[in-house]
């Protein structure tokens, strides 16, 4: 199965974000006040109203907070089945992202609380001027 | 308690329309909003002359509000409301209307929801852009995009928290279902049996395809007015007793650590005081279904089980026909149709007033009326209603 993921839409919030992760970095927001995190970036500290902040290097630890298992097309382009995972970072119970899962395509390796670990999957653009990557979540061990 | 809330009892509903529900309504979105407003004036006994004011949600899939003022040949609109928002928003734009017109702004507002859901812009995204919103592209490079996709990623993890099973969620579609059977506007009339949800194709798990909404190509609207004018129509009124909007934290908002509650257990509390209410006064409630777990979550945020019960009360058989709080009664988004809530609203005026047929919960004075808990907005909104004495 080789079906293209779609290519990240930006925006200037989220732009240096989506390049960390497209050189395989994993970062957040964190204010330079209240030492919160944040995730997206936005330009106010939503717990203190801080308008200082700045990017920090994630640990890429997690655990999973719940799954899907896509079994119905919805008319899009896109394998059957395949696994979206909703990960709550190891920094902040709050922090919860979406990504892929690089274990079974149907899911059956996953449990919530599993520990996880954060991976990247280079995607090519349709015109294969610029790389991308997106999050693909994997097991920890250990 | 320091007297009674100065809003509270002050506005009435007193007109309701719908247009037939269909899969290929074979008319523009405008069309049908008007031939519901048409309805619902007629319903009450008014002329298009009477409206002074506008409202509607709607989520850039269809006609604008002032469009539908131009065409009721209103001359000055006293009030204008085009909410961007979809179910969580329902009840708060009858809400704002009915506090328009407490506050004198305008006198007679139509309120309405009108959308091709079918034949026109889906929901579930065949041939449909991104919606517009700078949150989805964290979600879109994964596959993850459509409401059922975003349903289920929180209903897995509210399933797993409390130890909610597929026939719990079974059990939702069943008791909506037989509603349903006794309501001829439903779109979905043949039994639902146990097997027949089980067996029923996955769609995402943890969802089947009777655990998703229909798409329904339809319109329903209602008119607001001044409890004292309402008197004076056609109908018996249906009084707002109160309306509040709540919570707000999504995936995006940092704050939404807890994906097993909702918006609706913050505006609950403000909701039953604003009423004077607690839930044991509710006799009948229409509560969002876009999806079953749905239901369970709002049973337990607006207080008629301790959290993790609402499976228990559903499989006690208290929220079906005959049960001490009938929920859905028109068989809702899962088996009357997909009116983005507003449908919710119509059936609880229908109630309200003992309009309901074999459907008719016995000697129901108040109800119950929510917009989408706010799982994945973040706010969501709810009214209470009661019959005019
Ligand atoms: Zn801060």
């Amino acid at each position: 199965m080789n079906i293209k993921r779609p290519i990240p839409i930006t925006d200037l919030d989220s732009v240096d974000w989506w390049s960390a992760v497209s050189r395989h970095e994993f970062v957040c927001a964190r204010c330079s006040d209240c030492n919160v995190w944040r995730w997206p970036a936005r330009a106010i500290c939503g717990a203190c109203g801080s308008m200082t902040w700045e990017w920090q290097e994630l640990t890429g630890n997690g655990t999973i907070a719940s799954w899907i298992v896509n079994r119905h097309g919805f008319g899009g382009a896109f394998p059957l089945p395949s696994t979206v995972v909703l990960v709550r970072l190891a920094e902040q119970d709050d922090l919860l992202l979406p990504g892929g899962w690089a274990g079974s395509a149907d899911g059956v390796d996953l449990s919530v609380g599993l520990s996880v670990v954060v991976g990247f999957e280079d995607i090519e653009s349709e015109t294969g001027d610029s790389d991308h990557a997106v999050l693909s979540w994997g097991p920890r061990h250990g | 308690m320091s007297g009674t809330h100065p809003f509270r009892d002050r506005t009435a509903i007193a007109g309701i329309g719908r247009t037939d529900y269909s899969k290929n309504s074979g008319v523009s979105t405008l069309t049908l909003a008007l031939r519901a407003i048409r309805a619902a004036l007629d319903d009450a006994g008014l002329a298009t002359s009477d409206v002074d004011g506008v409202a509607c949600h709607r989520v850039g899939d269809s006609v604008q509000a002032t469009i539908v003022a131009q065409s009721l040949g209103i001359k000055d609109v006293r009030f204008h409301l085009d909410l961007f928002g979809g179910g969580s928003q329902s009840a708060w734009t009858v809400g704002l209307a009915a506090q328009a017109v407490a506050a004198g702004v305008a006198d007679c507002i139509v309120c309405w929801r009108s959308i091709n859901a079918r034949s026109g812009f889906r929901m579930g995204g065949t041939g449909r852009a991104a919606p517009d919103s700078i949150e989805f592209q964290y979600q879109s490079p994964y596959w993850f995009a459509t409401p059922p996709q975003q349903f289920a990623m929180y209903g897995r993890a509210y399933m797993d928290k409390y130890g909610v099973t597929s026939e719990d969620l079974g059990r939702v579609a069943i008791s909506q279902r037989e509603f349903a059977t006794l309501n001829p506007r439903a779109m979905m009339q043949a039994p639902l049996s146990m097997d027949d949800y089980l067996e029923s194709r996955m769609i995402v798990e943890p969802f089947r395809l009777f655990d998703c909404c229909l798409e329904t190509d339809a319109a329903v609207a209602v008119v607001i007015t001044s409890t004292e004018r309402a008197r004076t129509l056609r109908q018996r009124p249906v009084l707002v007793s109160s309306a509040a909007c709540g919570g707000g934290h999504t995936l995006y908002s940092n704050g939404r650590e807890d994906l097993s509650t909702s918006g609706a257990a913050q505006l609950a509390p403000r909701l039953f005081d604003a009423a004077e209410m607690s839930p044991s006064d509710i006799d009948v409630a229409e509560l969002y279904d876009a999806f079953t777990p749905l239901v369970l979550l709002q049973l337990e945020d607006y207080g008629f089980a301790a959290k993790g019960e609402g499976a228990a009360l559903v499989a006690a058989g208290s929220t079906s026909l005959g049960g001490s709080l009938p929920v859905n009664t028109h068989g809702g988004h899962l088996s009357e149709g997909y009116v983005h809530g507003l449908n919710h609203l119509a059936e609880a005026v229908d109630q309200l007033r003992g309009d309901a047929g074999p459907r008719q919960t016995v000697g129901a004075e108040v109800a119950l009326v929510t917009g989408q808990p706010g799982y994945v907005a973040g706010t969501s909104s709810a009214l209470i209603l009661r019959a005019d004495k």
